[in-house]
């Protein structure tokens, strides 16, 4: 049997193209079935983690798809805006508490999300290097997002103008990096947190300038109306939050109409979840409640239905080319047809010449399977990464 | 003899495990940040030793207009509470990055009561138009009503905290709300004895108190250490004229100079500490204790 081997091993050597061609075309039809299904399995787990994790989700009336996609997994197909109201609604029935998300910027290709510090807690994100944000203009990086943008705690970056095209915008601020959060193998590990209220400050909601101009004080002070203190309309905003004008930095209107993107809502209870359910009920309401874990499940439903379809296309490549390998050894069995007479003319039994084609079979199948491991193990790592982009983006 | 034993084994287990649980509360203790003195008092009183009670603003500043740096703000993150006095109090709200689901606003129960006034700032913004920023009077505490509101406020908040201290903080509340009650029945009584007599104070911190206690109180703009310009001198003269005040009101004994000229014009001083800051000797309670001596002073004054 081991020089059946021998000789099988030294035929596919001498035939090396023919066997090279073979062994990639039979890895690649299994490495691609088995692929899909690591990235699907990646996809449900890395989804129904998230979504397990987050009890409610209200944000504007819609598809629930988009809210959950969008407030969960930070996607880029964006959120209509909520009031900073309904935060502070969700709070007043005392049923749960609020985590307010504003998701709506990207800086440098990764999301920018203003959230409150509770949120940190809530998803057990801890800095590995330095600190959380602490001031107005302060902002801490996701594990991937500082290797992606090669930055750390001490570094600035610019926060994208919302519109290129809108002259009177605001303009980017220079955010400062307070820390780097441990990875967590979540979608926070591609974000750039800021504080909510920062968020604002880069939507335009709030602001700093020089100091304003004040006239002379009039003439029935000092008990009267104080003086008026007026600035023109020239102003110049400050674009870097620094501690020198912290204090100039200030927001205008009623902070309860602010946006936000969505709201995560902790139920103490489930008889909390459900009352809280059941205030979101009037279809002519502008925000909707929506169980993440459901939605999730829905989609993925979805997904592995696609999933399956994909597979009955597999199959039927895979056994279409599984028969053209057949053809092609049947007819190199034919060209080799003097060679096998060889064979049998120096003596070798009818069986010894099947066991040698069994054992080059037998060795490419092998080395097939080895090549469609090894791709599968170097693909591994970028399965949830495969997933977030063809799933979630 | 054996029921004994068994009782006895009971008793130690019991009184072993309370051991360990009042352990486990003290190795925990929660962790509160006050952000000035009458809460940071408050909460000292209703949590007692089961917290740590910390007041950021340094001993010499005014906790209204101190602002926290970065390592304070990192500081007040890791507490367990912070208790914010609210009604425009903490300006450096909007400036920092702090847990919402930990910010207690003491004074929300009230917040239609506020006093507004229109000290404000005018400017514009490109196409916006011109806009102003309200102001709020924010001592609100020196109303004590409002005070004992702010002090329930405190106390629910604990209790979200550590259900299993209800029992101490509520009875503790009780005994807080009573002496707060002393002192509003006491400060009612001495303004019912002179309705409407004037009164002048030398900073605009003592609204809720007039307002409260029907005080015919008008303000300066004066610091206790600082002689104010012959101007301010000449606009108090017009206003003594319409409003013939006895007693001006300080939130710390002026300087000699200052008390002796307003003596000249039949004006006393008396200290009315709003005690934001920690004092040097005693507490919130003795302060204020004094602070209404001084005023039933005022009003004994003819």
């Amino acid at each position: 049997m081991r020089h059946d081997f021998y000789l099988a091993w030294r035929y596919l050597r001498h035939h090396r193209t023919r066997t090279l061609i073979l062994v990639l075309c039979l890895s690649l039809i299994a490495a691609l079935p088995l692929g899909l299904h690591r990235v699907l399995d990646a996809g449900e787990y890395w989804m129904t983690r998230r979504a397990e994790a987050t009890p409610l989700l209200v944000g504007a009336r819609g598809s629930s798809v988009d809210l959950t996609l969008g407030a969960l997994y930070f996607s880029e197909a964006g959120m209509p805006a909520i009031r900073m109201q309904e935060a502070d609604r969700i709070a007043a029935t005392g049923w749960a508490d609020p985590l307010p998300i504003y998701a709506r910027y990207r800086v440098q290709g990764q999301p920018l999300i203003g959230v409150t510090l509770d949120y940190f807690d809530f998803r057990r994100l801890a800095p590995a290097q330095g600190g959380l944000p602490a001031i107005l203009g302060d902002c801490v990086l996701g594990a991937d997002a500082a290797e992606r943008l090669g930055l750390g705690p001490g570094d600035t970056l610019a926060s994208s103008s919302g519109n290129a095209f809108d002259l009177a915008g605001t303009y980017p601020l220079k955010l400062h990096v307070t820390g780097v959060l441990a990875k967590a193998h979540s979608p926070d590990d591609h974000a750039v947190f800021v504080d909510l209220q920062t968020a604002w400050v880069i939507d335009g909601l709030g602001h700093g300038h020089s100091e304003t101009q004040i006239p002379a004080a009039q003439a029935d002070s000092p008990f009267g109306a104080a003086a008026v203190r007026r600035a023109d309309a020239g102003l110049l905003s400050y674009t870097e939050i620094t501690p020198e004008n912290l204090g100039s930095f200030h927001f205008h209107g009623d902070p309860a109409t602010y946006p936000i993107s969505a709201v995560i809502a902790l139920p103490h209870d489930a008889r909390a979840a459900t009352l809280l359910r059941g205030r979101y009920l009037d279809d002519k309401s502008e925000t909707e409640i929506v169980r993440p874990l459901d939605v999730t499940h829905g989609l993925l439903q979805n997904i592995f239905r696609v999933g399956a379809l994909f597979d009955g296309i597999l199959l039927l490549v895979g056994a279409i080319a599984f028969l053209l390998v057949a053809l092609v050894f049947a007819l190199s069995l034919r060209l080799r047809q003097r060679e096998i007479e060889t064979i049998y003319l120096l003596g070798c039994a009818r069986l010894a010449v099947m066991r040698l084609l069994f054992a080059e079979i037998l060795l490419i199948a092998l080395f097939a399977g080895a090549v469609c491991a090894a791709v599968l193990a170097a693909a591994a790592p970028y399965a949830s990464d495969l997933a977030r982009h063809f799933i979630l983006s | 003899m054996p029921t004994f034993r068994i009782l006895s084994f009971v008793i130690t287990l019991f009184a072993a495990a309370s051991a360990w649980g009042a352990s486990a509360i003290a190795e925990h203790k929660l962790k509160i940040v006050a952000s000035n003195y009458p809460l940071a008092y408050f909460a000292e009183r209703l949590a007692g030793s089961w917290a740590t009670v910390t007041l950021p603003a340094p001993a010499d500043a005014d906790p209204a207009y101190w602002r926290p740096d970065a390592k304070a703000v990192g500081a007040m993150q890791k507490a367990d509470l912070i208790l914010l006095n609210g009604a425009d109090y903490e300006k450096w709200l909007a400036h920092v990055a702090l847990p919402r689901l930990k910010l207690v606003d003491t004074s929300a129960g009230f917040r239609d009561r506020f006093i507004r006034f229109e000290n404000a700032t005018v400017h514009s913004h490109g196409p916006a138009g011109q806009h102003s920023h309200e102001g709020i009077a924010f001592t609100t505490w020196l109303d004590f009503e409002q005070a004992a509101q702010q002090a329930e406020a405190v106390a629910k908040a604990l209790i979200a905290r550590r259900p299993e201290l209800k029992t101490a903080v509520l009875d503790a509340l009780k005994a807080l709300q009573a002496d707060l009650a002393g002192l509003d029945s006491e400060v009612k009584r001495i303004t019912a004895a002179r309705p409407g007599l004037p009164l002048m104070a030398s900073h605009p911190v003592y609204q809720y108190l007039a307002r409260h206690y029907g005080l015919n109180l008008r303000s300066v703009h004066w610091e206790p250490g600082e002689m104010p310009p012959e101007t301010e001198w000449t606009g108090l003269d017009k206003t003594l004229a319409r409003h013939p005040a006895k007693t001006m009101l300080w939130e710390a004994r002026p300087a000699a100079e200052i008390a002796d000229r307003l003596n000249t014009r039949g004006v006393a001083s008396a200290v009315f500490d709003p005690c934001a800051n920690r004092p040097e000797s005693g507490d919130f309670l003795a302060v204020m204790k004094q602070n209404v001596e001084n005023l039933k002073m005022s009003f004994q004054r003819r």
